[in-house]
């Protein structure tokens, strides 16, 4: 079977407490999970996994196909935000998932990362982990999302897919938050209907080019 | 609104409720106060209004009968709609709820093909899973559909997990959805079209739709229904779900679904699985052997003959 693993990479910083924050993205889990595990063509062909990153970074749902689970641990808010922590945890962590793949003879697409954070990294050196996840043999496709205070340079240099920043205050953190996890799911179930279980012609990662809530950032860095 | 005649419909008669669907090609939307949907095409463009009035035409070319098999059969274009005198899609029926499923969480879902033609999993646990008789009668119900589209003359194309839809009440009955990607035999689509990946032909380009590429898909509809296994492939082993074919039929199955594997031109055709699946018992016949031919007395018909010469004229004095 050809797999897509799908690596959903939350901000669970103190900024992201309460209801508003981290609570619009668990609540926004099940429909994402019912989105997927009920479509089985979908689910055959992708894996999800959590990871959720502040002070530390934590796997908090392994890579799985997400019609075998039935339930997820949450995102809990506290700490500061280490980009530095998550990057090298992904790599780490997909590195031994697409090696644990390939070993129950499936084939691996490129894994695909849907970052999220709300604000500036707190920790130096997170652009030279960035470096090594971007330079070793798995390296991911990485669709950044900023809300809140992210600021637009970070989000672009952190993405090398797409790059998407809150529009304003006119939209809530929450709304954003929401359509996130939306487009997530769009990208699972549009991704895998485009790709072949066996052999086939490869596929074309298929990402929004405009998510409601968010203004679509250029990634032409000179 | 009815649509029954066929006549085309001004899009800006319609009032759109919630949107049901959307693929690349275009949205569905549920039209207001009625069982009726529009795909309204995302590229109007690059619809071929002609063939869209084509098929429009074919249901209004039937008499009632067969027109009711169609409406059972498929949802259907009933007529198209236009804006500005260019086809922007066209209204079809809702699938009947009897063709649909209740998940965990209260939505309703299709009950696509993609639930009958793999293990269940607990996610979708809701899906009633047929029998196994059942399940041999839905296979049938698929070929059975395919032979009645191509016996009016129409070239399926697009046959998958995700367009056929299948339920088991009344009986076990199939509806095909997306009917814009059919076309008359020899004649253009609506809009190219990209077979679903795992539903392509390996012998066709992936855009295209005849008969033939038909009788593959065919083929696959069968023995992922029967077997229950969403990726087998003619040239594959096929191992149908125990107790849904007999041995008569196991037999003519797996032989229909090693011959799918073949050049273009010797897929079986759909009355060919239709006679496999079917519950009757066939009659062997004995084959009429030719008459033997009389011995030839070589003595009286190669004997000596006479050979004399022609005299031509000669050349004119």
């Amino acid at each position: 079977m050809q797999l897509l693993p799908f690596y959903m990479v939350c901000d669970e910083s103190g900024s992201m407490a309460g209801p508003e924050g981290v609570g619009t993205i668990n609540a926004a889990l099940p429909d994402l999970h019912h989105e997927i595990s009920t479509n089985p063509s979908v689910a055959d062909k992708t894996r999800f996994a959590l990871i959720g990153f502040s002070t530390q970074a934590t796997v908090l749902q392994p890579l799985a196909d997400l019609s075998e689970l039935t339930q997820l641990p949450a995102l809990s808010a506290g700490g500061v935000t280490s980009f530095g922590a998550v990057f090298r945890l992904l790599k780490d962590t997909i590195e031994q998932d697409v090696t644990a793949l390939k070993a129950e003879g499936h084939d691996v697409y490129r894994p695909v990362v849907f970052f999220l954070s709300d604000g500036i990294p707190t920790d130096d050196g997170w652009q030279a982990a960035l470096k090594d996840l971007n330079s070793f043999r798995y390296a991911p496709k990485i669709i950044a999302f900023g809300i809140s205070d992210a600021d637009a340079a970070t989000i672009t240099e952190v993405a090398n897919f797409k790059a998407f920043l809150q529009r304003d205050q006119s939209v809530s953190p929450a709304l954003a938050l929401r359509e996130f996890a939306s487009s997530l799911t769009r990208s699972i179930v549009s991704s895998a209907t485009s790709m072949a279980a066996q052999g086939g012609d490869g596929f074309q990662l298929q990402v929004d080019e405009q998510v409601p809530g968010f203004t679509s950032l250029s990634l032409d860095k000179l | 609104m009815s649509a029954e005649d066929g006549a085309d419909v001004e899009r800006s008669t319609l009032t759109l409720a919630e949107r049901v669907g959307s693929g690349g090609q275009g949205d569905v939307h549920a039209v207001t106060g009625g069982p009726l949907l529009f795909k309204e095409y995302k590229e109007p463009s690059k619809a071929n209004g002609t063939a869209l009035a084509d098929l429009v035409a074919l249901r209004q070319g039937l008499g009632g009968t067969d027109r009711g098999r169609l409406d059972d059969l498929a949802a259907w274009p009933l007529c198209r709609v236009v804006e500005g005198g260019r086809a922007v899609g066209f209204l079809m029926r809702r699938a009947p709820a009897n063709l649909t499923w209740r998940t965990a969480s209260g939505a309703t879902k299709l009950l696509e093909l993609q639930y009958l033609i793999r293990p269940p999993k607990a996610a979708w646990q809701d899906v009633v899973q047929p029998d196994p008789d059942q399940r041999r009668a839905l296979a049938l119900a698929c070929v059975e559909a395919v032979a009645w589209f191509h016996g009016a003359g129409l070239v399926i194309g697009d046959i998958s997990q995700a367009n056929v839809l299948w339920s088991l009440s009344p009986g076990p009955t199939v509806h095909f959805l997306d009917c814009d990607g059919f076309r008359r035999v020899g004649r253009p689509a609506v809009q190219a079209q990209a077979a679903t990946p795992d539903w392509s032909d390996p012998l066709a380009p992936s855009t295209d739709a005849t008969v033939d590429t038909d009788a593959y898909k065919t083929a696959l509809v069968a023995g992922r229904v029967v077997a229950q296994e969403p990726y087998v492939l003619p040239g594959q082993d096929l191992q149908p779900v125990p107790g849904c074919l007999n041995d008569r039929q196991t037999t003519a199955v797996c032989a229909l679904f090693a011959q799918a594997a073949g050049e273009r031109g010797t897929r079986p055709r759909p009355g060919e699985w239709q006679t496999a699946l079917g519950d009757r018992d066939v009659i062997t016949l004995t084959a009429a052997t030719p008459r033997p031919r009389p011995s030839v007395d070589h003595t009286v018909l190669d004997g000596p003959r006479d050979r004399t010469t022609i005299r031509l004229r000669g050349p004119v004095e």
